[in-house]
């Protein structure tokens, strides 16, 4: 059988094209817009995640590195003692190679080259003075040792010209030669010939020597990070207010510091740190499994070297970005998809309005025996036409603007560009030429408007059935791989949801229209009348409002989205801070930090300070269960006015943790298995066979990351016998973190403000808001231009009521309010429906796109929804769109002759 | 008053300049009695039309004067042409031009809300002009519930309902099958007669012009004999 191929009719292709360039640029318009948009951003969210992937290990910066300790072999001699082995240097290096021989090529691609060091522990510095340790360090790298310039003195050399020596195990100390840098030197006030007085925790002497002061020629050498402390004296590395200083190591002198310390004195490790540089999303993703393969087969592979102990925390720094990586591209897929939806929506609008324009002409090729497919081919040749180039610079600007261009969303939105207007056009054309009159008696009219319906509710029903499923499948499985795939339905949800919202509610429009028109009948203002009574006639038509309110609501989802995710932070900051700013002393040092909350609270700015023992390591016991939990002994008191002062939750009243209630110390409990919840009654152990009896009284604030948390008065702990030594202090007010650096308390010192600029600017955070407020203001353009099209479909009837009704003596001017009443309703429909359904679908998804992984925060961040600022939005950009489209037409009309208007219509 | 309710004086009218300009009205000119009834006659592309919507003041001439009840149409703002077609001038259309979402009896009561009439005395005329026209059992029918002759009536009854001195008519048959078309012309014949109003009446329809009382050919824009 021979295949026949419609024929196309080139002029009426041309013809049609010219006569709609408006519409036909403004599809392709739109084309590349969403193009531009559906194809530039998952590129963007590749390009955010390698950002990120960078920002995380950077940051991550001791926790990315990995780390392999080799042990020590035996060095006894054949007389009992310990052996000097000159080539110690040259067997540490060979360490270093051996274990990045073990690195498989994914690992080795993304790490610098190992950094060896051999650390000794920290040696107490007996000169009298404030508290110092000194440990002595070995650093080597590939090419050597960090190229150092001696300023004094000469670099360490072998304590012994005897190489291999053999020493008895308890002999005097073995001497060292160290060299020191200016800055360590000038800290122990010591140069070239003296010795540092140094013993360790059992007092045992050690025999330091310093042969000379060395300045480096890079401080920035990264083997320098190994041991910073080499270069610069450093703060609180030993414990609360002690001082750690490094002495250098030569290869000469590190034999004989071997033999100075015992085996488990120092250590060496190999050391390499991950090059952000050199990451992407994707090489990280392999990096984990390396990192996870490397970890597992330390402790069991006969393959590798036994002596070798890798540890590093890489891995679990993959797998926390992978989780926000995942959510933020499940989020931006969700965002798309709506974007997606609302320009579908509007493209259906302007193909629904080219078909309008050309319904006569296609009737008339109709019936003068243009067969289906040749109009559909023609419509199609067209859509191609416009969709194609409109597709191919939409891709080259992606491509410009990203580098690349992803197809994946691209390809369905453009198959359903092509195909809309030809679909729309052919069902016009058949119907024109169907031959189903509208039958003569009642009761066929009544069937026919009967299957009418069941097929309109059997549509609805379907887009009803799918958006349930799909809001559903979000909350029963989250969004899970995010963009494609599995992730693709719950991803829809919010659109689909908004789509089937406003489906059902639109179908209710021609009854609220209805009654309007009702009412307006019994009005004396004729304008009300014939406004309303457009609407009436037009409100029946669901794709407008369906696309305009969408568009908006997703708009509305989108500003909510950005808002909750930009309170959570906030939130969150305060949350892991706990106040304003937050000290973490060291709890080597206890007692040091006895009034320094006072000292601070005393100070310019500071309204609340607190102070307070936290133990993150504490185990209670709840039905003959340990629950491990962080244990907070504070003055409860105090701490309820400070958390006041936060937007924090605050405490029960002081009396009730205050009191013991049948010998029981009260506590705040918050634990994420609900293991202790209020009224339970649980113990914290204290010493072997004594515990501490507690009762759960109410619920603890969510601090720091969420953890299970405990919290107990620091009165009523003590009277129950616990000993209180606080190791943090909060503090409140502009003042805070400038009062706890001025209180000269050494800590690690946490400020609020800085986490959340932090947090604010990692790649992901700020990408997901930059996102969230172009989806928006896309979306909001999409709603004027379906606002726009969906007038000018209605255009021509609205004319000719508008011709009929100046023949009847309308004013011109009043004509303008006529048009403006029939285009109210669509309006009023989106200003009262969007913000509300955008709101509530932020609502419904909030928990499950995950957006607590983004803000930090113990549960998924309360839905904070702008109101003022969606209805504002919204209300300007209808408003807008309807003095705009309504003087737009006014303009239009103005310039055609009533008669030529009434003439059109009598057509 | 006496003389012409309508008078056209040397109208011309044409759409385009030069080579390419089309000369819809030529030199026209003719006045018709009050009470009459004219059937304005000719091909199509001939005239008729643009002749209509300038004695109605929906289009101006180019040259040329029209008084419609003593009014000189030439000397009428936009809400002037408004007024005269809220008060003395009334169209009904080939294709009926009523509002679907009314029923018969709002849409005769269109004008006369336009008019701001009092709502009493709007029923009232509404229900009589549906009597006057044969459609007193389907005031609350709304268009699409009507047949198309039934359509045509409710136009009719509207054209009437503010009272007018000149209805105009643009094919008022021309969607109408032919026995429907009889009675329409008949019912515009006899609310002629009835309510005193003049009509000029657009039509190819030799019975039309039976019933009329002058016939106005028209030829390339140009009044013939």
């Amino acid at each position: 059988m021979r295949i026949r191929w419609p024929r196309l009719h080139w002029p009426s292709v041309r013809g049609r094209a010219r006569a709609d360039a408006g519409p036909l640029l403004l599809t392709a318009g739109v084309v590349t817009a969403v193009v531009l948009l559906a194809g530039s951003t998952p590129p963007l969210i590749r390009q955010t995640s390698d950002d990120a992937t960078r920002d995380a290990v950077r940051r991550a910066a001791d926790d990315a590195a990995v780390r392999v300790e080799a042990e020590w072999p035996d060095d006894y001699g054949p007389n009992g003692g310990r052996m000097r082995s000159p080539q110690l240097a040259a067997d540490v290096s060979d360490v270093a190679a051996r274990a990045a021989g073990e690195l498989d090529p994914t690992l080795s691609s993304a790490l610098r080259p190992p950094v060896t060091s051999v650390s000794s522990v920290s040696l107490m510095i007996t000169d009298g003075s404030v508290q110092r340790r000194l440990r002595l360090e070995y650093l080597g790298t590939p090419t050597g040792q960090p190229a150092v310039t001696w300023v004094a003195g000469r670099a360490p050399g072998p304590s012994t010209t005897d190489e291999f020596l053999e020493i008895p195990l308890a002999g005097p100390p073995w001497p060292v030669q160290v060299g020191l840098s200016e800055a360590d030197a000038a800290a122990l006030g010591v140069g070239p010939g003296d010795r540092i007085p140094v013993q360790d925790e059992r007092r045992t002497p050690y025999d330091v020597r310093v042969t000379g002061v060395f300045r480096p020629a890079d401080a920035t050498d990264p083997a320098w990070s190994a041991a910073p402390w080499v270069l610069q004296p450093a703060a609180n590395r030993d414990g609360l207010g002690s001082t750690r200083i490094g002495a250098l190591l030569s290869p000469e002198s590190l034999p004989d510091a071997r033999l100075a310390l015992r085996s488990d004195q120092l250590t060496r490790v190999v050391r390499f740190d991950a090059d952000p540089t050199a990451l992407t999303w994707q090489s990280a993703q392999a990096l984990a499994t390396s990192v996870a393969g490397l970890k597992g087969g330390s402790a069991v592979s006969a393959e590798r070297d036994p002596s070798f102990k890798w540890s590093t925390r890489l891995d679990s720094v993959l797998a926390d970005l992978r989780d926000q990586i995942a959510t933020t591209s499940a989020q931006a897929s969700v965002l798309l998809l709506g974007l997606l939806a609302a320009a579908l929506l509007v493209l259906a609008l302007t193909a629904d309005l080219l078909t309008r324009r050309r319904a006569a002409a296609l009737t008339t090729a109709r019936h003068r025996g243009a067969s289906l497919p040749g109009l559909a081919a023609e419509l199609t040749v067209e859509a191609v036409a416009v969709a194609g180039p409109a597709t191919l610079l939409g891709l080259a600007l992606a491509v410009a603007l990203t580098g690349s261009a992803s197809l994946t969303w691209v390809a369905p939105f453009v198959i359903i560009a092509l195909g809309a207007v030809p679909a729309f056009g052919t069902v016009t054309a058949a119907r024109a030429t169907r031959d189903r009159r509208t039958p003569a008696n009642r009761s066929a009219r009544r069937r026919q408007r009967h299957t009418g319906l069941i097929r309109r509710v059997a549509l609805d029903a379907a887009v009803v059935a799918v958006a349930a499923a799909a809001l559903v499948a979000l909350h029963q499985r989250g969004l899970g791989a995010g963009t494609g795939g599995d992730g693709a339905l719950p991803a829809a949800a919010p659109a689909l949801g908004a789509v089937a919202v406003t489906l059902l509610l639109a179908r209710m429009l021609p009854i609220a229209t209805g009654l309007v028109l009702r009412f307006a009948l019994r009005s004396r203002h004729p304008l009300v009348l014939f406004g309303a009574a457009r609407a009436a006639a037009t409100s029946a038509r669901v794709l407008p409002a369906v696309a305009l309110t969408t568009a908006l609501a997703v708009g509305a989802f989108s500003i909510t989205l950005y808002a909750t995710t930009q309170r959570g932070l906030v939130d969150g900051a305060w949350q892991t801070t706990g106040a304003d700013a937050r000290l973490d002393i060291s709890s080597d040092a206890p007692g040091s930090s006895a009034g320094v909350a006072g000292r601070i609270a005393a100070a310019p700015g500071v309204r609340h300070a607190v102070e307070a023992e936290v133990n993150d390591n504490a185990r209670f016991i709840a039905d003959s269960t340990s629950v491990p939990a962080r244990l907070i002994i504070v003055d409860t008191e105090a701490f309820g006015r400070l958390l006041a002062d936060t937007p924090l939750p605050g405490l029960p009243a002081s009396a009730a943790l205050t009191a013991t209630r049948d010998g029981a110390v009260p506590a705040l409990v918050r634990t994420a298995d609900g293991s202790l919840t209020p009224g339970v009654q649980f113990r914290l152990p204290v010493v072997t066979n004594q515990s501490i009896a507690l009762t759960a009284v109410g619920a603890a604030p969510a601090l720091g990351s969420g953890e299970d948390t405990v919290v107990i008065d620091s009165r009523t702990a003590t009277a129950a016998g616990l000993t209180v030594e606080p190791n943090t202090v909060w503090a409140t007010g502009p003042g805070a973190a400038q009062a706890i650096r001025a209180a000269g308390t050494d800590g690690r010192l946490t400020i609020r403000t800085e986490v959340l600029d932090e947090r604010r600017t990692a790649p992901l955070t700020s990408a997901l808001a930059r996102l969230c407020l172009i989806a928006a203001l896309v979306l909001l353009g999409l709603s004027v231009l379906g606002f726009a099209l969906a007038a000018a479909a209605n255009a021509p009837a609205r004319w000719e009521t508008l011709a009929r009704l100046r023949t009847l003596g309308l004013r011109p001017r009043d004509t303008r309010r006529v048009a403006a009443g029939e285009l109210v309703p669509a309006t009023l429909f989106a200003a009262v429906l969007a913000p509300p359904l955008g709101a509530l679908l932020a609502g419904l998804a909030a928990g499950p796109l995950g957006l607590r992984l983004l803000t930090r925060q113990a549960s998924p961040p309360t839905t904070v929804t702008p109101w003022w600022t969606i209805e504002a939005v919204t209300l300007a950009v209808l408003v807008v769109a309807l003095i705009g489209t309504v003087a737009a037409e006014s303009a239009t009309r103005r310039r055609r002759r009533l008669g030529e208007t009434l003439r059109v219509g009598d057509r | 008053m006496s003389g012409p309710l309508l008078s056209v004086q040397a109208v011309h009218r044409s759409f385009g300049t030069g080579p390419a300009a089309v000369h819809a009205l030529r030199d026209v000119s003719f006045e018709v009695e009050p009470g009459t009834m004219v059937a304005l006659v000719g091909r199509s592309g001939s005239g008729k039309t643009t002749l209509l919507n300038v004695i109605g003041g929906l289009d101006r001439p180019d040259s040329g004067t029209v008084v419609v009840d003593g009014l000189d149409l030439g000397g009428l703002d936009e809400d002037g042409l408004s007024r005269l077609r809220r008060e003395r001038v009334s169209y009904i259309f080939q294709t009926f031009g009523l509002i679907p979402v009314l029923s018969a009896a709002e849409n005769v009561g269109v004008p006369l809300r336009l008019a701001r009439a009092d709502p009493a005395r709007r029923e009232q005329r509404v229900a009589q002009l549906l009597g006057l026209v044969g459609l007193d059992g389907h005031a609350q029918q709304r268009p699409g519930e009507l047949s198309g002759g039934q359509q045509q009536r409710v136009a009719i009854a509207r054209a009437l309902a503010a009272s007018p001195r000149l209805l105009i008519a643009d094919e008022p048959t021309g969607q109408l099958d032919a026995e429907t078309g009889l009675a329409v012309m008949a019912l515009l014949r006899g609310v002629v007669e009835s309510e005193g109003v003049t009509a000029v009446v657009a039509t190819h329809d030799p019975v039309m012009m039976a019933l009329a009382d002058r016939v106005i050919r028209i030829t390339d824009g140009r009044v013939t004999p």
